[in-house]
């Protein structure tokens, strides 16, 4: 991995950066898979490398998202380039943090001891602090600095968490450990109280790494002003916090407080189904839009993993992976719908299925994926969380599912009016439009009203990159494959995670 | 050899003297007197850590105190004042959401929270009550400084609450538990203000002075959202 950070400083060219950012990727994923194949899981590596199903499933998962993100991005920061917004000479910078961020992430959820994982979390904050402030546009920097003293402030209170939980063990061992798998063995040996203080801080700060509400607030704004990255944001980052909190709560099963700390978990993931729905409703931007989306899958991701059953657990673990493969194809077809019109904003966008049909597609068919309709993958994972969840209270499932419809009718919304306009050039082949065409004029002239000066007209068509199609299409097949089809491999990985992670 | 029981109560002092620190810069208006009580907070952190090394004898304490003179008491309020003097803005009068008053008040009301949280989750806990008061002290400093970060908006002083808030996070390490890991955690957390504050830098380095404070202006966060 150091060879690849140190190759990447030197060369000039965009294409060979951008091959080695790929080849990063793809080493890792190649690396996992071999190590889940040939290893004898769990396996320790020295003293702080420690390899069990649970972190390897994460990697590839990161990676996996991470080498779908290299290969766009090279088209993409080709464009910005073109237009202007990224500064020609911060392309190395931004191919470093790039980089930076999947090695960062790795010894992260490699790292055996807690408080190396901290410290690796804390850097992949940098790192991606650094991609979103890259443009070097003001609401960029906005958003960078907010995200960092969001998220860093949060990591705080972890920090206190860890410290809580040194002390635990200190008095219970005879002298203090941060590592897992010390910690997993004597957990049912700690003081409740404690260890449910130190779950709580702990929670605060990987809560607000994964974007749950009320420590979202960051989301939203890096999602609508990053370039490509924030597809990493979503792929690497939150599930970097939903790790560690896997992690917490399998710690605190061992003792009796378990019931608490998923109390805690079910309440927070509430309330960010329910914040993040109700904010998609009206939304007019679409990255706002997809952002908050993740925000609501978080709070279902806490569910799964609030209820505590083996089963949703596995479904959790499951939703993980398919998440952050239909997020990307969102996020990568918003991505293209932003270069063609130069925004996010439902209104400034026309003739979609003219100017980049197979966007809009990829938005259609992404958006489907995400509100779980049956031919993908999305839909059992919903369907068994949800189906565990009446076993702690019918009335949440049923609040659940009445939230779910909302974000699903959100999405509808947004997507029948950002693709149902169309200019009046075509009124004459299409009669039976006319109506549209009609709202659509009409909105085009307060539209030209409110902008006043040249937004508004038909853009020219944006020629959109080979390389930029390819990791979209590619997620999205998989993620249809993987509703259509469970591979055996797949299902054996979730459960002796978790099997190793305690749950029977 | 310097009498425990003489150096403890000058670390009972030195914790009042922090907490009227972590008041001013809840409160204060002028920016170069929030920089100049973060700069004294920190010394007064190098000083407790040191005296703590008196006590205790443990070497790591002495690096601690070193590192957190040679940083947070040089080289973090160097860059500041470097920036306040670029962007011209003498004083930071807006407050988001509360008041300096109220929220002087408020943060009485977080420490004593913190006073009774910590005595109910550490009553099975062998602490001397000078450890206990120095974890009181830590938590409500990180609770304080929490405060500014919500209630200041210009970007600046958020940093510097921020920072207070880690001074805080660092206080309650060195009290409750002799973590290894403290020490790293320290220079991340440097690092990441410095790699902010560079930000703010590089914006301003490319544009006059006049651009730049209109962009400084703007660059509020809280309020910059709902654009695109």
């Amino acid at each position: 991995m150091g060879i690849f950070l140190a190759f990447g400083l030197i060369p000039k060219s965009h294409r060979l950066m951008n091959a080695l950012a790929a080849g990063n990727g793809m080493l890792h994923l190649v690396m996992s898979c071999v190590a889940l194949s040939m290893l004898d899981l769990p396996e320790r590596l020295g003293e702080t490398l420690y390899l069990d199903h649970l972190n390897l499933y994460v990697e590839l998962i990161t990676s996996l998202g991470f080498t779908a993100a290299a290969f766009y991005a090279r088209g993409y920061t080709d464009s910005l380039m073109e237009a202007g917004e990224l500064d020609p000479r911060n392309l190395k910078t931004f191919y470093l943090a790039f980089n930076l961020l999947l090695v960062t992430a790795t010894v992260a959820l490699f790292s055996d001891n807690l408080a190396l994982f901290w410290i690796f979390a804390e850097l992949t904050t940098v790192c991606a602090a650094m991609l979103v402030a890259i443009l070097s546009a003001r609401e960029n920097i906005d958003a960078a600095l907010k995200y960092v003293f969001i998220v860093s402030g949060a990591m705080l209170f972890a920090f206190l968490g860890l410290i809580f939980l040194f002390t635990l063990s200190e008095q219970a061992l005879g002298k203090g450990t941060l590592n897992w798998t010390e910690l997993a063995v004597h957990a049912s040996e700690f003081s409740p109280a404690l260890l449910l203080a130190s779950f709580t801080f702990m929670f605060i700060g990987f809560g607000a790494k994964a974007g749950v509400a009320p420590f979202h607030t960051w989301l939203p704004d890096a999602y609508a002003r990053a370039p490509s990255v924030s597809a990493i944001l979503s792929g690497l980052m939150q599930n970097l916090g939903i790790y560690g909190i896997i992690r917490m709560y399998s710690l605190l099963r061992e003792s009796n407080v378990a019931p608490q700390a998923s109390s805690i978990l079910l309440a927070a993931g509430v309330f960010s189904i329910a914040l993040a729905s109700f904010s998609m409703f009206q939304q007019r931007n679409l990255k706002r839009l997809i952002a908050f989306s993740s925000v609501e899958h978080m709070g279902l991701l806490l569910i799964g993993i609030g209820i505590g059953t083996p089963l949703a657990l596995f479904w959790a673990l499951f939703y993980m992976l398919v998440h952050v493969l239909v997020k990307e194809t969102l996020l990568f077809s918003a991505g293209i719908l932003h270069r063609q019109y130069r925004s996010n904003m439902r209104e400034n966008m026309w003739d979609v299925f003219k100017l980049q049909p197979r966007a809009a597609w990829g938005l259609i068919l992404g958006s489907i994926a995400i509100v779980g309709m049956p031919p993908f993958p999305l839909f059992p994972a919903k369907f068994f969380i949800l189906l565990e969840s009446a076993a702690v209270s019918p009335y949440l499932t049923l609040a659940l599912l009445l939230m779910l419809i909302l974000a699903a009718a959100s999405f509808a919304n947004f997507l029948l009016k950002a693709f149902s306009k169309v200019t009046v050039e075509e009124e004459k082949d299409r009669h039976t439009i006319r109506t549209h065409v009609e709202a659509g004029r009409a909105e085009l002239k307060t539209a030209a009203e409110k902008a006043d000066h040249d937004e508004i007209r038909l853009p020219n068509k944006y020629v959109v990159r080979s390389g930029m199609r390819v990791p979209a299409i590619f997620m999205l097949a998989l993620a249809f494959a993987l509703g259509v089809y469970f591979p055996d491999s797949l299902r054996d990985l979730l459960d002796a995670i978790i099997l190793e992670l305690g749950y029977v | 050899m310097i009498d425990p029981t003489f150096l403890e109560g000058i670390i009972k002092i030195l914790f009042v003297f922090v907490l009227i620190s972590a008041g001013l810069i809840i409160s204060t208006r002028n920016l170069s007197s929030v920089l100049t009580a973060y700069t004294i907070q920190s010394f007064l952190l190098a000083a407790v850590s040191s005296l703590l090394y008196m006590i205790d004898g443990k070497n790591q304490l002495l690096l601690l105190a070193v590192l957190t003179l040679a940083s947070k008491v040089i080289l973090i309020p160097y860059f500041i004042s470097r920036i306040e003097q670029k962007i011209k803005i003498g004083r930071d009068l807006h407050f988001a959401y509360l008041e300096p008053t109220p929220s002087l008040l408020l943060s009485i009301g977080l420490i004593i929270l913190s006073y009774t949280f910590l005595s109910g989750v550490f009553k099975g806990l062998p602490l001397s009550k000078l450890f206990f008061f120095g974890a009181v002290i830590g938590l409500s400093l990180t609770l304080m400084g929490m405060l500014v970060v919500f209630s200041r908006k210009r970007v600046i002083t958020k940093a510097l609450g921020y920072l207070s808030m880690e001074n805080g996070v660092l206080m309650f390490g060195l009290f409750v538990t002799e973590l290894p890991f403290i020490i790293e955690v320290l220079i991340i957390i440097d690092l990441i203000i410095l790699v902010i504050l560079t930000t703010i830098m590089a914006v301003g380095m490319d544009s006059s002075i006049e651009e730049y404070r209109q962009k400084f202006r703007k660059l509020q966060i809280w309020t910059g959202g709902e654009s695109q």
